[in-house]
Formats: C-alpha cells, sequence, structure tokens
C-alpha cells in the first residue's frame, strides 16, 4: 500500500468500516510510514477535541414556545379546513345551480307544443262479484249445519267472508261420530 | 366521587402512557402520533430537540436562531408528519428537514454580509455563552485554557466550507452513517465520503497549532 491509497481509505479506517484485509494493510502502512502515522494521529485527535464539544440544551422555555406554535398550527389549520369546506360548498352550490338553470332552459327551449289540459281516461267503478269456491268435500261442520236445519250455501259464504284473525285461528273439529 | 375516580384513573394513566410511548421506537411513536395519541409528538420533541438543537448550531452556528430553525423543524414535523413515508428512518427525515432549513439559513445570510457567521458566533461566545459547562472545580488557568481550546474548535468548523460542514457534524457529532448523510444531504454515497475526508484534513490543519 502506497501513501495515496492510504489516504484515500483513511475515512473508512477511522470509521472502523473497513475489511479485514484492508485494515490489516493500513495498519502495516502505519507501521512502515512514519509520515502516514502522524497523519492519523493527527486527525484523530483533532476528532477527539470535536467530539467532546459540549452538548447545549435548549433554553428554558424552549417547550412552551413550541407548545404555543404548535396551539396557532392546530387553529389555523381548523381554520384552513373550515375555509375548505365552505369554499367547496360554494362550488357544489354553484355547480348545482348551474346544472338547474342548464336543466330549466334546455326543457324550455326544446318546448314548442303550447300547453295542453291533462286529459285522463273515464274510470268506472265496479264491485268485483265475489268468486264463491264449490264445496267439493263434505266436512264434519257441513254434516252439522245440515242437521242443525241451516242451509249449506249461507254457512258457506259466512265462513268465507269471516274477518281473517278468525281465519287464521285454530279451528278444532268435533267429532259426532261417537 | 366520580370525579375524584376520574382523576385518580387520569393520573394513573398519564405516567402509563409516558412510559410506553418511551419504549417505543421512533416509527412505533410516530404510528402514535397519527392514530391520534398526542403525546406521541411530545416523545418525538423530547428525543430529538437537543439532538438537533446542536447539530443546527454546529452548522450555523447561532444559538438563537438554532433554536428558532429547530422549532421550526417541529412545526414542520406536525403538519406534514402524515406524509411521512413510514418505510424511511424517522430520524433521517428530521434531520433532512433540519439541514435544508440550516442550509437556507446559511444562503439567506450569505446574501445579507451585515450578519457573518464568524461575527454571530464571536458575539454569542463573548456575551451569551452559558457557563454551566464549565468545571467550577478546575483551577482558573485550566478554565480558561479549556474555553480558550472550545473557541478555536468552534471557529474551526465554522471555518469550513458550508458542504464540508454539514456533512462533518452529522458524521462526528450525530454519529450518522454514510448512507444516512447521502440521504439527509442528497448527495451519493461518494461524494459523502470524500467531503467527511477533506472536512477532517481541514479540521485538522487549522486546529492542529493549537493542540500541539
Amino acid at each position: 500500500m502506497d501513501c495515496r491509497e492510504f489516504c484515500e481509505q483513511h475515512v473508512a479506517y477511522v470509521d472502523d468500516t473497513l475489511a479485514g484485509i484492508e485494515l490489516v494493510r493500513m495498519q502495516r502502512h502505519i507501521a512502515e510510514c512514519e509520515s502516514c502515522a502522524k497523519h492519523d494521529a493527527k486527525i484523530r485527535r483533532s476528532l477527539l477535541l470535536f467530539r467532546n464539544l459540549p452538548l447545549i440544551e435548549p433554553s428554558a422555555d424552549f417547550s412552551q414556545r413550541l407548545e404555543a406554535r404548535i396551539r396557532e398550527c392546530q387553529g389555523e389549520h381548523l381554520l384552513a379546513n373550515t375555509q375548505r369546506n365552505l369554499r367547496y360548498g360554494a362550488v357544489a352550490a354553484t355547480l348545482a345551480s348551474a346544472v338547474m338553470l342548464g336543466y330549466i332552459g334546455t326543457t324550455l327551449y326544446h318546448r314548442t307544443d303550447p300547453p295542453r289540459d291533462l286529459i285522463m281516461a273515464p274510470v268506472v267503478a265496479t264491485i268485483p262479484e265475489p268468486e264463491l269456491a264449490p264445496i267439493t268435500t263434505s266436512t264434519p261442520a257441513i254434516v252439522a249445519s245440515v242437521s242443525a236445519g241451516l242451509s249449506i250455501w249461507p254457512a258457506a259464504l259466512f265462513a268465507e267472508q269471516a274477518p281473517v284473525r278468525f281465519a287464521h285461528s285454530k279451528l278444532q273439529l268435533t267429532d259426532y261420530t261417537r | 366521587m366520580a370525579d375524584i375516580v376520574r382523576k385518580h384513573v387520569v393520573s394513573v394513566e398519564g405516567p402509563t402512557v409516558r412510559e410506553r410511548l418511551q419504549a417505543m421506537d421512533d416509527s412505533a411513536v410516530v404510528t402514535e402520533f397519527l392514530g391520534g395519541e398526542e403525546r406521541a409528538f411530545s416523545e418525538l420533541v423530547t428525543r430529538y430537540q437537543t439532538r438537533l438543537l446542536n447539530f443546527v448550531y454546529r452548522t450555523i452556528g447561532d444559538r438563537e436562531k438554532a433554536e428558532d430553525l429547530v422549532q421550526e423543524v417541529f412545526i414542520r414535523v406536525y403538519r406534514h408528519l402524515h406524509r411521512f413515508d413510514r418505510s424511511k428512518k424517522f430520524s433521517t427525515w428530521v434531520y433532512t428537514i433540519a439541514s435544508n432549513l440550516a442550509k437556507n439559513e446559511l444562503r439567506n445570510r450569505s446574501r445579507n454580509p451585515l450578519v457573518l457567521f464568524q461575527t454571530v458566533q464571536k458575539n454569542f461566545q463573548d456575551e451569551d455563552r452559558p457557563l454551566q459547562f464549565e468545571d467550577t472545580t478546575a483551577r482558573p488557568d485550566d478554565m480558561y485554557r479549556k474555553r480558550h481550546l472550545r473557541e478555536i474548535v468552534e471557529e474551526t468548523v465554522a471555518k469550513l466550507p458550508e458542504h464540508h460542514r454539514n456533512v462533518f457534524v452529522l458524521r462526528e457529532l450525530e454519529g450518522k452513517s454514510y448512507e444516512e448523510i447521502a440521504e439527509i444531504t442528497d448527495c451519493n454515497l461518494g461524494t459523502v465520503k470524500s467531503r467527511l475526508n477533506r472536512a477532517r484534513n481541514s479540521f485538522a490543519e487549522i486546529i492542529a497549532p493549537y493542540v500541539d
């Protein structure tokens, strides 16, 4: 290794980022070259001085000032949001108005016929005749109505026109055959 | 009674949340903040205020201005944290903001010849320098020597060209890796190494007569 190569690699050498073989070559060169050894010592000593400079601390009111600025920032953010919402609202309202006016304008422009009265078709009110389902089987209830002297057809009509709840209620059939 | 219970719960909950945040890494704290935990931002400020202040101060040489700039860094972080790419390191992002602000400050100063780095730093050291760093048990001549040496070191850093100084401070003071410095300063890796090498050599050359 020559002095030029040593200087090129010196940053990595000081920072301990050299690979093993390179590191050994640098160490050998320092052992052999007095000038490079002096250079290395000079750099390391000066860096030590800089690294040992005392740290400065933030002033006592640093946090308070920052908090105040953050609050301002939040206020500005809220205001900006409100203004943006208002602006969006205004834009939306303007657009809606424009669309509505356009629609009205287009409708009026294309309307050539004179206005006419609305004529509806006549409606005839009729009462639909109830459909009577034929009785196909003779149930015990019908048999019972026959024996009591009631006519069959009024009884069947009565059962058909009964209220819904009555129709949905569970009917218990009586067995008279016993 | 309910108030007392609530107060007790709050007082118990406060430190717990803070402790939990302290145990988290930066990325998790950022996630907490974005999830609505305002205390997470205070945790970020606590972690970075001193480091950023020293970085900016060593870069621009004016303590008051450095504090203002660090405040500005945190304001920007607060405003734009939702845009931060969380696949990257938070510290790199925050140092990038600080580095850019410091660069802008130096650029503005160079346009205004009345305010020079050395002037500001000298004034600060002569009049406003805090004395809490001095070891009061030491002998006066030792104190003088220490103070004198510190002044020389700070002046020497100030003499470095801006782009060298930036890299130098990030590496030597903040201990950033070459890759991080490259990202913060928006340079490639070769440039970072080259600038660091030159900065170290220049610094050592200037300070050597005072040290020997």
